[in-house]
């Protein structure tokens, strides 16, 4: 199956915050009353309500020039996510298109995820239902899956007016955001692609003008190691110990039958008495 | 969210269809299509194709519809007793006479062919129409740099189908493709294709709710409708045959408004 990325040029991005529009009018979200930020950026950062926040950066060049940087922020869809790995409910997972989404029916609101994400783009969002009781569900961006599904590029993608975000094959967007480095180090010396290897690359890959740092995004991100002692040995040890646990019981009551139905038969050939 | 009221299975015969029509386009000789294009003609609403001198190869044709009849029949089994014995009614002389009947949308001569020889009505259209497309698209490829505009009214500059499909495309530019020999020109955003209406108070937009890809243009002179498809919000760009397919509920909807696919201006002599 093809895997999708979507490609993220801050260097093209003008701040217009219709990719954020463009979210909560797809899926359907509320707004959201925030505080002035003392700047134009609207919310501190994600939330379950929020997918995506276009983030807007002061920040002094090498030069001593004061520049306006600005970011799309939103869920990376870590190849090695490790909200998928702490899930104790197997809630979250990959689709087909290497997208990371949240089966809401499974989901406890455990919170496990939003610990353990490691661009903290996971948020909790309380319910409550009919009879008042408030339950918990965890929340983010989902690239769009049900539009993917149908040949569609994501909300946030189709909006964009500057061309800053684009979505395609996996192999296509990592040469192009390669090839638009070369383009603008002569203007953004720290320029790099953000596609951290630390969480086996992400879905969505950015160009950034500067070091990740200055966007407040790890520079070398990982997947917690209890994450990957949970899901990759805790947890199948676990399965193949109930398996065994399962297997000992059942041999236990296959033989225990046998050997009773040979002691019955053998004491019948020893001259049992029949009650007939 | 789903896209289209198609089931899958027939899409996935339509996508079929298209791939082998593309490979059976490779296969033309292009020195048989020799056009002649007249801009005079063409502005009073002739298609490319009348005026276009194509030397079919018959048993290229005859062997597409065998293939399509192979096609069929592996993706419903039930229409091989339908489609058997096709073959054997169609000669050189036959063949000729449905690529000539179906160049022109006759299709009372399929109907009467269908009840002559007790086939189902869609039979014997169906696989000419089929058969015919990949010299259509052939000429379509070849006139296309000639092709700027259509004449309201007159369908497809190059093969006459009738228009009722839009695309939009890079800077919002409205593109109107021809699913039949995939032909495509620019139109003006704000004007009715059947009858050149672009006064903006009689254009009117049909949406449909949860379908946040299309919209229904419809005049309100002429009372014909043109289905508009976004497709730069596509990962991969359909082929206008598959979007006017995937379409097809928009057609229902206008027609059920009371528009139709040929505008006819009331009270024109």
């Amino acid at each position: 199956m093809t895997k999708y990325v979507k490609y993220v040029d801050v260097t093209k991005c003008d701040g217009c915050r219709a990719c954020m529009v463009a979210c909560k009018n797809w899926n359907d979200l509320p707004a959201e009353h925030t505080d002035f930020l003392g700047s134009a950026q609207s919310h501190p950062k994600v939330t379950a309500d929020t997918w995506n926040v276009l983030q807007y950066i002061e920040h002094e060049n090498g030069k001593g020039d004061l520049e306006y940087l600005f970011r799309h922020s939103s869920c990376f869809h870590c190849t090695e996510a490790a909200c998928e790995k702490v899930c104790p409910e197997d809630a979250i997972s990959h689709t087909k298109f290497g997208t990371v989404v949240i089966d809401q029916d499974k989901c406890v609101g455990c919170g496990y995820c939003v610990q353990n994400c490691p661009f903290e783009v996971i948020s909790l969002k309380e319910y409550k239902d009919k009879n008042g009781k408030t339950y918990r569900k965890s929340q983010k961006c989902t690239m769009c899956t049900d539009r993917i599904e149908e040949g569609l590029q994501p909300a946030c993608v189709t909006t964009c007016h500057t061309g800053a975000m684009e979505f395609g094959e996996k192999e296509a967007m990592i040469k192009k955001a390669e090839q638009r480095v070369k383009e603008i180090k002569d203007r953004y010396p720290n320029a790099r692609v953000y596609n951290p290897q630390g969480v086996g690359g992400t879905h969505t890959i950015y160009v950034l003008a500067e070091k990740p740092s200055v966007y407040g995004l790890p520079e070398n991100p990982k997947v917690p190691t209890s994450a990957i002692l949970w899901k990759d040995y805790a947890q199948p040890i676990g399965k193949a110990m109930i398996g065994a646990t399962t297997m000992a019981v059942v041999g236990a009551f296959v033989t225990n039958k046998f050997f009773s139905k040979r002691a019955e038969k053998a004491e019948q050939e020893d001259g049992g008495e029949s009650h007939e | 969210m789903t896209l289209s009221v198609v089931s899958k299975e027939y899409q996935n015969l339509q996508k079929e269809i298209i791939r082998h029509q593309e490979q059976w386009k490779q296969m033309i000789d292009r020195e048989t299509i020799k056009p002649h294009l007249d801009q005079a003609v063409m502005a009073t609403g002739v298609p490319a194709v009348a005026l276009t001198t194509i030397d079919f190869n018959i048993s290229l044709f005859l062997q597409w519809v065998d293939e399509i009849i192979t096609i069929l029949v592996k993706n419903n089994p039930e229409l091989e007793q339908k489609l058997a014995g096709i073959s054997s009614l169609l000669d050189e002389e036959t063949a000729i006479r449905w690529i000539e009947e179906a160049s022109s949308f006759h299709q009372a001569y399929f109907e009467k062919f269908a009840a002559c020889h007790r086939l189902e009505q869609w039979i014997p259209s169906f696989l000419a129409e089929t058969a015919l497309r990949p010299y259509l698209q052939l000429t379509a490829e070849m006139v296309q740099p000639e092709i700027h505009h259509a004449v309201p009214g007159a369908g497809c500059p190059v093969c006459g189908e009738p228009v009722r499909l839009a695309s939009l495309e890079e800077d919002g530019k409205k593109v109107i493709p021809c699913p039949r020999c995939l032909a495509h020109w620019q139109a003006k955003r704000l004007e009715c294709s059947h009858c050149g209406n672009d006064d903006h108070k009689k254009l009117q937009y049909l949406t449909i709710e949860g379908d946040a890809v299309s919209q229904i243009q419809v005049c309100d002179e002429c009372h014909g409708y043109m289905k508009i498809i976004d497709t730069r919000q596509y990962i991969t760009k359909p082929s206008a045959a598959l979007l006017d397919l995937n379409s097809i509920h928009l057609d229902f909807v206008a027609q059920e408004h009371g528009y139709r696919a040929v505008g006819e201006k009331i009270g024109r002599c």
